[in-house]
């Protein structure tokens, strides 16, 4: 599975959020995209996922343009976590993550067993099975968090996009998730591309990371490559350290004090 | 039918039989009450009689019974509880559109349309041909829906437009430029202001079998239309961007169900004049007891609703000295009992 951007362009008003982006993005591969709040990162993750229609400019999901697959065709292709995870209705846990299951039943049917074990597996792997009669609203933000990382993962997609997916986690937590999405792209070859704000965890758990800013790819590549004091410094406007960290086994950045 | 059946399981369908059986209860109740007190044995065996095209049981009953039952009652009642139905099941989809649970029928300014074009039929005296006024309100009614989807659409921004902000903001704005025309149109209309009040009211009283069957295609339809897109409407309250990457194609599942929950309201409103509460109170309400899921919501609410009506519209028909506009009853009655179920359910 591959993932092509071509020309990619979009504005809501008069002012291009997202601007020249080329890039693809390949299955087996965990990719990061870093940048400044209103860098764009979550307004590509939604071109991609066709919530947004580039202004200019396709994206194409293994030669298809993914404009021109309906909703459903994209759903069980795309799963997004994202950042809008506050739920209007009093639903219970067990009835969100089955809600991933929504692009595979028929209309007037009810789920069939496997997708009942799909989502019992799930909530058990994502530790919110206690949690399973609960109401998704009365949980934290850590664990609503948690309810819809299941729904997306239910959603067996070979593409899955995460916008800050981790930011209300405890950092237990937050490592199981990674380990679990990291799992199933090197077991069943899937592609994540996952939106960070923290440096570190992007750069020991990610293959390739994408710098954005001002809606402009400013580096793409390889980790090693891409983290370094010169990129961080222009992309953040932050003085920093980069080293590589035999514990991690991969680039760390440090802030020094000032 | 089946396909209808088989979505319902376990207990929702306990729900489903418990709420018929009240329904037919009060139906049978209602039936038996007013003016003429009817015993319900004989109400039974004329049904019954009907029903299996058994002449000779009919023959041998009261011929004013069969009149009032037939001619005048059943009508009445009927039409009353498919409204009840239409009002709520309407009701229960605006809540799931608009992502709130205060939202009714009325809330895209669906009832300020109707009554306006009621009001310009009574004024111009058109209510003479009778079929007029609802006509015109029907045509008001379907105006104002989509004035307020043009207001809240925008080609050039469609992940913005529709939004549940945008609709309930247009509705409101659209509703009180319409009050403001309908109190002017009821300054001009001089001794027709009482037929307008009494119509803006609400009532029931001598509906045909035609009101009924109006209703009924229209509930048909809709409760159809309704669950067909039931699971999606349940997506929608993850919010527009999870909806989507789930499957659902957010703008036409709501122009879809925005029209069907007002095309419902506006034929309740043409037929009996505005009824408030019913659409607002049952699926709240009915939300305590099955949960969220429009699945088993819409239907336990179209059954709540017809219940709840019928019985508001007995206690005025055949209990109070004087009949009181349904619309008033319901809202004296229904605000209330909503404030109580409000404060204990709210802070649970």
């Amino acid at each position: 599975m591959k993932l092509n951007l071509h020309d990619i362009f979009f504005a809501y008003d008069r002012d291009y959020i997202i601007q020249n982006i080329n890039c693809s993005f390949a299955s087996g591969n965990f990719y990061s995209i870093l940048g400044p709040n209103g860098s764009g990162k979550t307004t590509l993750l939604d071109l991609i996922s066709g919530f947004l229609n580039p202004g200019n400019g396709h994206i194409d999901i293994d030669e298809t343009p993914v404009l021109s697959l309906s909703k459903k065709e994209i759903s069980k292709k795309i799963s997004l976590v994202s950042q809008d995870y506050a739920i209007n209705f009093p639903f219970r846990v067990k009835d969100v993550v089955m809600m991933g299951r929504h692009p595979y039943i028929p209309r007037f049917s009810q789920p069939c067993g496997s997708d009942v074990e799909k989502v019992d597996k799930m909530m058990q792997t994502c530790g919110i099975y206690h949690l399973s009669d609960r109401k998704i609203n009365e949980l934290s933000g850590g664990e609503r968090q948690r309810c819809v990382f299941a729904r997306a993962l239910c959603q067996d997609t070979p593409v899955l996009l995460l916008d800050e997916a981790f930011s209300n986690m405890d950092i237990n937590h937050t490592l199981q998730m990674l380990g679990l999405v990291k799992r199933s792209v090197k077991e069943k070859n899937t592609l994540v591309i996952s939106v960070f704000h923290d440096l570190n965890l992007a750069s020991s758990w990610s293959d390739e990371l994408l710098m954005l800013k001002k809606g402009k790819i400013k580096a793409f590549g390889n980790s090693q490559d891409v983290l370094t004091q010169q990129t961080i410094k222009e992309v953040f406007n932050v003085v920093s350290i980069v080293e590589f960290n035999e514990h991690a086994q991969a680039k760390q950045v440090y802030y020094p004090s000032i | 039918m089946s396909t209808l059946v088989n979505i319902l399981k376990g207990k929702t369908r306990y729900l489903v039989v418990l709420f018929s059986l009240f329904l037919v209860l009060m139906i049978l109740i209602s039936l038996s009450m007013g003016y003429i007190h009817i015993p319900m044995l004989d109400i039974i065996s004329i049904l019954y009689g009907k029903i299996s095209g058994n002449l000779h049981i009919l023959e041998n009953t009261n011929e004013t019974y069969l009149t009032v039952i037939f001619d005048v009652r059943l009508p009445r009642i009927l039409t009353c509880a498919i409204v009840g139905a239409a009002l709520a099941v309407s009701g229960g989809l605006f809540q799931g559109i608009l992502l709130n649970p205060l939202a009714d029928p009325y809330t895209l300014g669906v009832s300020a349309g109707a009554a306006f074009g009621a009001c310009i039929a009574i004024l111009l005296n058109l209510s003479a041909a009778f079929v007029s006024v609802p006509a015109f309100a029907f045509t008001g009614a379907c105006t104002t829906l989509f004035l307020v989807m043009f207001l809240s659409y925008s080609s050039k921004n469609p992940s913005l437009s529709l939004s549940s902000n945008n609709l309930i903001l247009s509705g409101i704005i659209v509703a009180a430029i319409l009050s403001a025309g309908i109190s002017f149109l009821k300054f001009i209309a001089n001794e027709q202001v009482s037929v307008i009040i009494f119509w803006l009211m609400g009532s029931f009283a001598s509906k045909t079998w035609t009101d009924f069957f109006a209703v009924l295609i229209f509930l048909m339809i809709g409760l159809f239309i309704s669950m067909f897109f039931a699971r999606d409407l349940n997506l929608i309250s993850l919010g527009a961007k999870s909806a989507t990457s789930l499957g659902v194609d957010l703008k036409k599942v709501t122009i879809i169900l925005l029209v069907t929950g007002s095309m419902l309201a506006a034929i309740c409103v043409s037929v009996s004049g505005i009824i408030g509460f019913v659409g607002l109170l049952v699926p709240h309400t009915v939300r305590f007891i099955t949960g969220p899921d429009n699945r088993k919501l819409l239907p336990i609410s179209m059954l709540a609703g017809a219940f709840l009506l019928l019985f508001a519209d007995t206690i005025t028909r055949a209990v109070l000295p004087h009949e009181i506009p349904i619309g008033v009853l319901t809202a004296l009655t229904g605000g209330p009992v909503f404030c109580w179920i409000f404060k204990k359910n709210r802070f649970k």
